[in-house]
């Protein structure tokens, strides 16, 4: 595809929804961009940042979604339009200044999108943005399809100037990872006055607490709630559709794609109302009124929580109006329609956890009307005759990944480690997120651990059972210390993080074990790029998020300035030494740093190309399987033997150094 | 009311979804499925028509099971119905089986790459792989016509092993299902490698040897085209 930015007003283009998001702040002549890389919202400031010389704007990568978010908030309280885009999970790093900057509103265009991760295809939870905008009172765009996204961006710069206040624009990951085909518009660059002004329009306007203090700036912001109600229901992404029956489907988001699409192929669409949400919250009231008072019953299709729906229910209490509205919270239970809060035992008509799919929605639909759903149960039964050759592909790292090194290194040091109590130790492995967070993903076809005392020995028969706790970006090294400081005396305590991930949130949680004293093992997995996004620059990287070389951050240094007394650097390709330096970690009675680094191993095929594969499996191999608990892809184990993929082999020399027969070696390369 | 509030839905009423192809390309991570993909979108763009993309990827960079939906025609969802696809062609035998017994209509047509891309739950020794004689019986219970190909070992042939996505989307042209001129695809592949001359002819030959491959078996009159003869596992 062309650059974003030189494309002329009236083009017909493919788009990826996040690209269309990123053109969308293009034409709104956007000056100030900044985010942290998340899936599945990474693409708009790749797009942007890739676009930012040509088209004069400022775009970069911060080191978390707080810098970013407040980095933006900063810009545009000078004037400036500014952009911070991030995933749902994103969004709760920045809660702190989200729910306070309201109160002074902003006087440039501040624009935020969230991609959620409804089904958490890419995320550690389904959460809803939507009820975070609530939160603050911010007005929440959801757009239902790439052309949408584009004009809903552009648009919520418009509207964040008129109302003085942040605008959300909430995407998902089935609209911000598809394509369709964006008509572009002009691209704008409006005169802008820019400047600090201490007192805009109000008293000491940007310091919350300055007079007439944090209460009445409060009240500023509630006394705007008219006007955001207005641009509501001005809004040009609202519509009805009428229909011949008293029957509404009430759609938001991607939502409304199912729903169109599923009325169509129904022959629905004279008979069922259509009332289409395109601004989230506050809803659209006169829209929304309009089906309610022409409905008997309506259906609420919506991604994530109960948004809308529970908005449009109040809406229909405050104007008592007698109409049924069902979703997430209500269903049909014997031929009636019962809230789930008063007969728990009925099923919504809505599934309330994942993502809708145009199967849900049509049957949702069917729902509605009182219609059959068509079922052929004779594929269904023989669908399920197949499963059982269906079997999982588990997700692993790739073929020659440093992390494989690092975590056999740390699986055979742990095998030795004692406890502080002196006993045999039970390892804890604190996980975060990053491409090693798929050491806790587990093998699917595995059976889970059966019992506490299985759990004691440590049994674990490839890398991708290893993690013990992992949930969210810098928990693990945190969570480790609360273990350690819980009393339980034969744990063997260890966090493991990425290069991005330190620099994101980890800093402050080992800074506070390095002060209170805690013991814990901390192994940071060094690859220089923040590669599971899709390989972003960090400050390990040597590179700017613009491409200037940039001195490299090293996290040993770090890490020996907060006070860590053992640090020590490993090369995770030399499995002994990599082991050796974390079983002297494990010793340490205080916190103790190892840095395992090598670069992500797809830059380095990247840059220098793949060649043919010198790695090979001699006669000496007994079929110990010992190789295979490497968890390197690249090895497979058929016929009672061990084998190398050719296509997948990179030669890294793992394998080599941990077979017993020394059945692995690496063939003369030409 | 204001004006605008009944031509924002009514405007855009799309023709009946008689005018839809759905088709899916399934593979593993790495392996080129988004890429073919996004050939097969902009071909169609190019000749004219609607299209939505979608695609669906695990957290990993690498290895794991990916799946394109391309739509070609008026449609609203980038996601393929279950049991409506007109096409499944995947780079991967097993997981064109994964993906063509949930979206593969009755009749549809399943097109697979023979090479096994064996997934780490076997190579642990916790489930076996399928043999292909099992993969192509159990699409054909569904009533797919299933038809496979080397597309791997032309891909090698054609001068990359990566070109096997290029092979896969020869295959999927022969069958006829897509209308979409082959100009237009082979022009979106000249974009797509722009300046790259060599990687380009490997592309365009393992394009011609997959749509050649596969129309030989369709037009020979086998509904089944030859099976590999080993059994993995």
């Amino acid at each position: 595809m062309n650059e974003l930015s030189t494309l002329q007003q009236g083009e017909r283009i493919l788009m990826l929804g996040n690209e269309a998001i990123a053109r969308g702040a293009i034409e709104a002549g956007v000056q100030v961009v900044a985010a942290y890389p998340g899936t599945p919202s990474s693409e708009i400031v790749e797009e942007l940042l890739k676009n930012a010389p040509q088209a004069g704007f400022y775009a970069e990568w911060s080191i978390n979604e707080k810098v970013s978010f407040e980095l933006a908030a900063g810009a545009a309280l000078t004037g400036a339009r500014a952009l911070t885009a991030m995933k749902g999970a994103g969004l709760n790093v920045v809660m702190d200044l989200f729910l306070t900057l309201p109160y002074t509103g902003t006087r440039g265009g501040l624009v935020i999108v969230v991609a959620d991760d409804p089904d958490a295809h890419y995320s550690s939870n389904e959460q809803d943005s939507r009820l975070l905008a609530q939160a603050a009172n911010l007005p929440c765009l959801e757009p239902e399809s790439q052309q949408e996204a584009k004009d809903m961006v552009k648009e919520a710069f418009t509207l964040s100037e008129r109302l003085e206040l942040p605008v959300i624009v909430r995407s998902v990951t089935r609209l911000s990872h598809s394509s369709g085909v964006v008509r572009t518009g002009p691209v704008e660059r409006p005169e802008r006055e820019l400047g600090f002004n201490k007192h805009w329009e109000l008293p000491f306007r940007w310091n919350v607490y300055g007079p007439p203090g944090a209460v009445e700036k409060h009240a500023w912001q509630l006394s705007r709630m008219p006007l955001v109600r207005e641009a509501s229901r001005q809004s040009a992404f609202n519509a009805v559709r009428r229909g011949s029956r008293p029957l509404g489907v009430m759609a938001v988001g991607m939502g409304a794609a199912y729903a169109r699409e599923a009325l169509r192929d129904m022959g629905l669409d004279e008979q069922v109302w259509l009332c289409k949400v395109g601004m989230a919250y506050p809803l659209p009231e006169a829209h929304v009124l309009e089906v309610l008072r022409g409905c008997e019953r309506v259906l609420v299709l919506e991604e994530g929580e109960a948004v809308v729906e529970t908005q449009a229910r109040l809406l229909a209490q405050m104007h008592a109006l007698p109409v049924g509205i069902i979703g997430r919270c209500s269903g049909p239970n014997n031929g009636r329609w019962v809230e789930l809060g008063v007969e728990p035992a009925a099923e919504p008509a809505v599934q309330t956890y994942g993502e809708l799919n145009a199967r849900t929605v049509r049957k949702a639909i069917a729902c509605l009307t009182g219609a059959e759903t068509p079922a052929n149960p004779e594929r269904q039964r023989i669908k399920e005759q197949i499963q059982p050759l269906v079997i999982q592909r588990s997700s692993t790292l790739c073929a020659g990944c440093p992390h494989l090194g690092t975590y056999w290194a740390l699986r055979e040091a742990l095998k030795a480690a004692a406890s502080p109590a002196g006993k045999k130790a039970i390892p804890v492995i604190n996980g975060d997120i990053g491409c090693y967070e798929q050491a806790g993903y587990g093998v699917k076809g595995q059976e889970p651990a059966p019992s506490p005392a299985a759990r004691k020995r440590y049994h674990s028969k490839s890398p991708y059972d290893l993690l013990d706790t992992l949930y969210v970006m810098g928990s693990g090294i945190s969570m480790a210390q609360g273990q350690a400081r819980s009393g339980a005396a034969d744990l063997q305590i260890v966090a493991v993080a990425g290069d991005s991930t330190f620099f994101h949130t980890c800093m402050p949680g080992l800074l506070n074990a390095v002060w209170n004293k805690t013991r814990v093992t901390f192994c940071v997995m060094d690859n220089a790029w923040t590669a599971m996004t899709g390989h972003q620059v960090c400050p390990a990287t040597g590179l700017t998020p613009r491409g200037e070389v940039a001195e490299v951050v090293h996290i040993e240094d770090i890490a020996r300035s907060m006070g860590v007394k053992s640090v020590e650097v490993a090369n995770p390709y030399r499995v002994e030494e990599t082991t050796a330096a974390i079983r002297r970690a494990l010793e340490c009675s205080e916190a103790a740093v190892v840095v395992a680094r090598a670069e992500c191993i797809l830059q380095v095929v990247r840059r220098e190309g793949k060649k043919p594969t010198r790695t090979r499996i001699t006669e000496a191999c007994e079929g110990c399987k010992i190789c295979i608990q490497l968890g390197c892809p690249a090895i497979t184990f058929l016929d009672g033997k061990a084998g190398i993929d050719e296509l997948l082999c990179v030669d890294c020399g793992i394998c080599m150094q941990i077979c017993p027969e020394g059945a692995i070696v690496m063939e003369d390369g030409a | 009311m204001n004006a605008n509030l009944n031509a924002g839905v009514n405007a855009d009423l799309k023709p009946p979804a008689e005018a839809v192809t759905n088709v899916i390309i399934a593979g593993v991570g790495g392996q080129g499925s988004i890429l073919t993909s996004h050939l097969l979108a902009e071909a169609a763009l190019h000749d004219g028509l609607e299209v939505k993309l979608a695609e669906t990827f695990g957290a990993a960079t690498r290895g794991g099971s990916v799946l394109a939906h391309v739509r070609i025609g008026p449609v609203w969802s980038p996601v393929t119905v279950e049991d409506e696809a007109d096409a499944v062609v995947a780079l991967e035998p097993l997981e064109g089986l994964r993906i063509a017994c949930k979206y593969l209509k009755p009749g549809g047509w399943a097109v697979l790459n023979t090479h096994p891309w064996y997934p780490v739950d076997v190579s642990v020794g916790r489930a076996r792989y399928p043999s292909m004689q099992e993969i192509v019986s159990a699409l054909e219970q569904l009533e797919a016509r299933v038809l496979t190909i080397d597309a791997t070992g032309l891909a090698l042939q054609a001068g990359d092993a990566r070109a096997s996505n290029c092979v896969i989307l020869g295959g999927l042209f022969a069958l006829g299902v897509v209308q979409i001129s082959e100009q237009s695809i082979l022009q979106a592949m000249e974009h797509r490698w722009a300046g790259r001359e060599r990687l380009l002819a490997v592309n365009r030959l393992a394009f011609e040897t997959g749509k050649q491959e596969i129309a030989a078996q369709v037009g020979g009159g086998e509904r089944v085209g030859p099976l590999s003869a080993e059994t993995p596992c």
